[in-house]
């Protein structure tokens, strides 16, 4: 590889360093070269990962006075001044004398008494039932007061022995401490003869094209001053969207190609549309406070609005109402069914869908959020979110729902998949696709469903409704290697920062 | 649920030594799954709708089915013992049912009495709903002197020696100190009297649903003959469990008699009923809903390996006999899934159907796209958050007074209410993210919710979008010129307006209402140096926060 041309700041900061030949700190070079230190850093960045030059950093801790402490390098420490008011008043005066001396605000009259004393400078004894300081020494000797004193008059170091005062000042709030990182450089001495080579070559050529060049044509003249156009782009932060946000993206994206239409639903619903549309007896564990959020405040009961699908609902549950179904043979209760929770499942959606789309055929899809009553933990979150669809139309089957499950498994990139009957309380046929994963083996990612007929048959639906979800949190987790749940709603902005969803 | 059993008991009453591969897969396409294999002892879950699989005969019996070792009905016999249990006036609104039944000849050592007994709890934990609607008792039937009474007494006169105790306990105490008192007796200690079951001469056999007692209620290894009991508030509920109960003894060789139960309004139910109940499924109805032209032959062998009874009636009509411990079959669809799964889930072959719609997005999503693409053109990083969140957040450290939407179960704090809205949500944000470069330019869009009286649901949820940036030194007319590019993107040029406004989070002089239209939509401006110490930040912040229309349309 022949060895790249130097830009023209490298090279003005290579001749700066051949003409000095010792080692350099960046900041007396860029004073040198006439630029500002960090363009020299980055250049100096740039010569050291090209093995020219060397590069060290050491970090030095720096004092500087805060505002507080830069007035009283000026108009002293509020414990000097009430000294100084005190001496004054031949070394006796009552409290108020000494204050109005001295011209303390109230806030420094609290500072000052309290240092003034731990120095053992004054006392407060008592004359004639009133407080009266007292100067307890000749001369108060401040080391506090010289140490701002020395960093108002640009001092960086201090003495020894007065670095315990210092301190005492970070303490106070008076002086803070900051980082600098110093840069030192020196060529390498191995290099020295590429480094003359470099220097020798021309440099002249365009730094920046203008429009003039381009109308009059001079550009034809000259040549380009190269860049240095292998360098590492250094990493920055510009807007970007969320990736578990791009990943319920991409799954909308999917199903809207395969015919789904979006819908919504309330986070706060019914038990009615959250469970007894679904079949779920009202004793049912997944109801209890263990397992669903119950909203109390400021209401507790929502309406039933549509009387007569009500009155459907509790017949099947009570007896199979039309259906052939013996359904549960116990009492249904409307206290129940009214009242609110968050919901637990995107299912409710899809009730709500087909209570408004009651001809085939249908395709609806759904991806937002559902709430469970479990601890924040690294395996439970009491929010995930939910991707599910349906579909309704005549003479659809159990084998179409597999079709359509390994289909949509099959776009979010899963090869390998096998069912499993499964158990939901709302449908029947019920299935679970499996998907293998590389690293995790076997999960579950797809339940689905044919809705039963306790669940059709109220809302007087004639065909087939085929149920599907997907958990798009536990297959974004599997696609990013994540594995702790928490992770899915980070907190964390340099972790967004720097990860990203890319299908 | 979880049953643990040993893998060669379990491989002797199959009657088949399976490799454990074999035994996953059979159990895969059965519904249960094996969690873990250890030595000779697997544990295996089973779904909820298969109550009968909770225990090692259960699971034993439906595999033998499936795998073709012993199909059809499982016959029991049940011989009438001539027997009796009397019910007493006064449990109708305590535990108002029981069924009874006596099985003999039980095999019986140290590792079947934990099986009984591990049935015996997650029986009355799931199907009995933790013994609320039925609960199981077994006793020595030898030591009984029958007719068994159930009846109620005033709890101090309850006095016998619990389960685990020798000595005597009055009920209070019971419910008071022992275990499963202190567990259970809620269920009965608000009533006046309590249920109480004793043999006809008085001694007692337990305090259902709480405790058995310490004589006829400890079953030991001597004991084969066993008196089963199942009380509880539901019907078919105390029935099923009773029938899972005695056929899972039958596997162990039991043999099953049946007793009377005399309620106080004179009417006798004999208790167990193990004959077949009997449905009738047309061919039809099962091509519709599998998908799959079964001939005759296929749908009697796929009924016979889910342990039915089937034969083939005139008119396509399939006449099915179900096992009396099925408790999950409610209508005919129950009976056509298992032929399916009968059938095989891996032998069925998926189609694709030609179902043609048209998929769209809703035209509010497309608008929150719409209003990320601006925000990202605009250089923030996009974030995503919690929907719930804590009213300290949303109210105390943003100095407001909103109405907010309460669950009233919540785990934490932290996570007990639902945001309404998304600023407090960044700040917070922010807050815990103080240690990363600056500047931060952050933007949520998310739902928020507010309390509303008059809507189904008693609330009204909107979206929302919210920018925040956060730097050493931030500026409001830059935000300002920001949020023009963000509106005129939104197709909003001319219709909006600033006005000024008073908000106890921002600082005054430095707050603007976001109008559209003239209806106000939105805020913006600098977060007042109180709202930050609140939230314990230490850099100035701006941010704005706009409501989106609900129909995806300004």
């Amino acid at each position: 590889m022949t060895e790249q041309q130097l830009t023209k700041g490298e090279r003005i900061v290579l001749k700066e360093l051949v003409a000095i030949s010792d080692q350099v700190s960046a900041s007396i070079l860029s004073q040198k070269v006439q630029e500002k230190e960090e363009r020299v850093i980055s250049i100096l960045n740039a010569l050291a990962e090209r093995g020219l030059v060397e590069l060290t950093v050491s970090e030095l801790i720096n004092l500087r006075l805060t505002e507080e402490g830069k007035d009283y390098a000026i108009s002293w420490l509020p414990e000097v001044r009430l000294f100084g008011a005190v001496q004054e008043l031949g070394g006796k005066a009552s409290m108020e004398d000494a204050i109005s001396k001295s011209g303390l605000t109230q806030k420094e009259k609290g500072i000052a008494m309290n240092w003034a004393q731990k120095n053992g400078w004054l006392g407060i004894i008592r004359d004639q039932g009133r407080a009266v300081l007292e100067a307890k020494v000749g001369e108060a000797d401040s080391p506090i007061m010289r140490v701002l004193q020395k960093l108002n008059e640009g001092e960086e170091n201090l003495p020894e022995h007065l670095a315990s005062s210092a301190q005492v000042a970070i303490q106070r709030g008076l002086v803070t401490e900051y980082v600098t990182k110093v840069f030192q450089t020196n060529l390498i001495p191995a290099k020295l003869g590429s480094i003359s080579s470099l220097l020798s070559e021309t440099q002249d050529g365009i730094v920046d094209l203008t429009p003039e060049m381009l109308s009059s044509g001079s550009w034809r003249d000259t040549s380009f001053r190269p860049y240095n156009v292998s360098a590492d782009p250094p990493y920055v932060n510009y807007g970007r969207k969320h990736p578990y946000a791009e990943f319920n993206d991409w799954l909308k994206e999917i199903l809207v190609g395969l015919g789904f239409s979006e819908w919504f639903g309330p986070y706060v619903e019914t038990e009615l549309w959250n469970n007894d549309a679904l079949f779920v007896p009202q004793d049912h564990v997944a109801r209890e406070v263990q397992d669903q959020f119950g909203v109390t405040k400021p209401f507790d009961h929502g309406d039933i609005s549509n009387v007569r699908y009500f009155k459907q609902v509790k017949a099947v549950h009570e007896n199979g109402g039309n259906t052939g179904s013996i359904g549960w043979e116990a009492p249904f209760s409307k206290e129940v069914s009214s009242r609110l929770v968050l919901r637990s499942h995107t299912t409710p959606v899809s009730m709500r869908y087909l209570a408004e789309h009651k001809e085939s055929p249908q395709k609806m899809f759904i991806v937002d959020r559902n709430f469970r009553a479990e601890s924040l933990s690294a395996r439970h979150a009491q929010e995930f979110n939910q991707c599910e669809g349906i579909i309704m139309d005549k003479g659809l089957t159990l084998k179409d729902l597999m079709g359509y499950l390994s289909e949509i498994v099959r776009r979010v990139g899963i090869k390998k998949m096998k069912f499993k009957p499964g158990q939901f309380p709302f449908t029947e046929p019920s299935v679970e696709c499996f998907a293998k994963h590389d690293v995790l083996g076997w999960i579950e990612v797809a339940p689905g469903g044919i809705f039963r007929p306790e669940v059709t048959y109220p809302l007087g639906l004639k065909d087939p409704v085929l149920a599907w979800g997907i958990g798009s949190g536990r297959l974004y987790m599997a696609s990013m290697g994540i594995n702790d749940i928490r992770e899915l709603y980070s907190r964390d902005l340099a972790w967004i920062r720097r990860k990203y969803f890319v299908r | 649920m979880i049953v643990g059993c040993l893998i060669d008991s379990l491989m002797k009453l199959i009657g088949k030594k399976l490799t454990i591969k074999k035994l996953e897969d059979t159990l895969f396409l059965l519904k249960a799954e094996i969690e873990k294999v250890e030595g000779n002892e697997i544990e295996i879950e089973i779904n909820p709708d298969r109550q009968d699989m909770l225990s090692v005969e259960g699971i034993a019996r439906a595999v033998r089915a499936f795998l073709g070792i012993k199909k059809g009905f499982p016959n029991f016999p049940v011989k009438k013992s001539g027997k009796s249990v009397v019910v007493d006036k006064g449990l109708e609104r305590i535990r108002k049912y029981i069924a009874c039944g006596i099985v003999k000849g039980v095999e019986i050592n140290e590792d079947l009495l934990i099986q009984y007994m591990h049935l015996q709890e997650s029986l009355t934990t799931t199907h009995g709903r933790n013994r609320r609607k039925a609960s199981i008792g077994l006793y020595i039937h030898d030591d009984l002197k029958y007719p068994v009474r159930y009846f109620t007494e005033k709890p101090e006169k309850i006095i016998f020696p619990p389960l685990g105790y020798e000595e005597e306990m009055n009920g209070p105490t019971i419910i008071e100190k022992h275990e499963k008192g202190v567990a259970y007796g809620s269920i009965i200690s608000h009533h006046k009297k309590w249920p109480l079951l004793t043999d006809s001469g008085g001694k007692v056999l337990s305090l259902p649903p709480v405790i058995n007692s310490n004589m006829l209620g400890r079953l030991t290894t001597e004991t084969s003959n066993i008196f089963v009991e199942v009380t509880g508030t539901h019907l078919p509920t105390v029935n099923q469990a009773l029938n899972i109960m005695v056929t899972s003894l039958a596997e162990r060789s039991g043999k099953i008699e049946s007793l009377v139960v005399q309620y106080p309004d004179g009417s006798k139910h004999t208790t167990p009923d193990l004959k077949a109940k009997v449905m009738k499924v047309s061919k039809d109805d099962i091509a519709a809903l599998t998908g799959m032209e079964l001939s005759d032959e296929e749908v009697i062998e796929c009924l016979e390996k889910m342990c039915y009874g089937a034969k083939i009636s005139a008119k396509g009509m399939v006449t099915v006999q179900v096992p009396r411990y099925r408790t999950d079959v409610l209508h005919a669809v129950d009976i056509i899934e298992d032929i399916a799964i009968g059938y095989g889930f891996d032998r069925i072959i998926p189609t694709m159907p030609s179902t043609m719609t048209a998929g769209r997005l809703l035209p509010l999503t497309r608008l929150k796209n719409k209003a990320r693409d601006l925000m990202v053109g605009l250089g923030y990083q996009e974030v995503m958050s919690y929907i719930m969140t804590s009213p300290v957040t949303l109210n105390d450290k943003m100095l407001r007074s909103s109405e907010i939407v309460e669950t009233g179960n919540p785990k934490s704090r932290d996570y007990s209410v639902l945001r309404n809205s998304l600023l407090p949500i960044l700040l917070d944000f922010a807050t815990q993210n103080q240690h990363v470069d600056l500047p931060q330019r952050v933007f949520e869009v998310g739902d928020i919710v507010f309390p509303d009286e008059l809507a189904e649901t008693r609330t009204n949820q909107v979206s929302s979008v919210c920018g925040l940036v956060t730097d050493v030194n931030v500026n409001l007319t830059n935000m300002m010129t920001e949020i023009g590019f963000f509106l005129r993107g939104m197709a909003l040029d001319g219709r909006f307006s600033f006005q000024n406004a008073e908000d106890p989070s921002f600082i005054k002089g430095r707050c603007a209402r976001i109008a559209i239209d003239k209806e106000l939509v939105g805020i913006f401006g600098e977060i007042s140096p109180e709202v930050l110490s609140n939230f314990e930040l230490g850099t100035p912040v701006i941010a704005f926060e706009i409501t989106l229309p609900k129909n995806g349309e300004w």
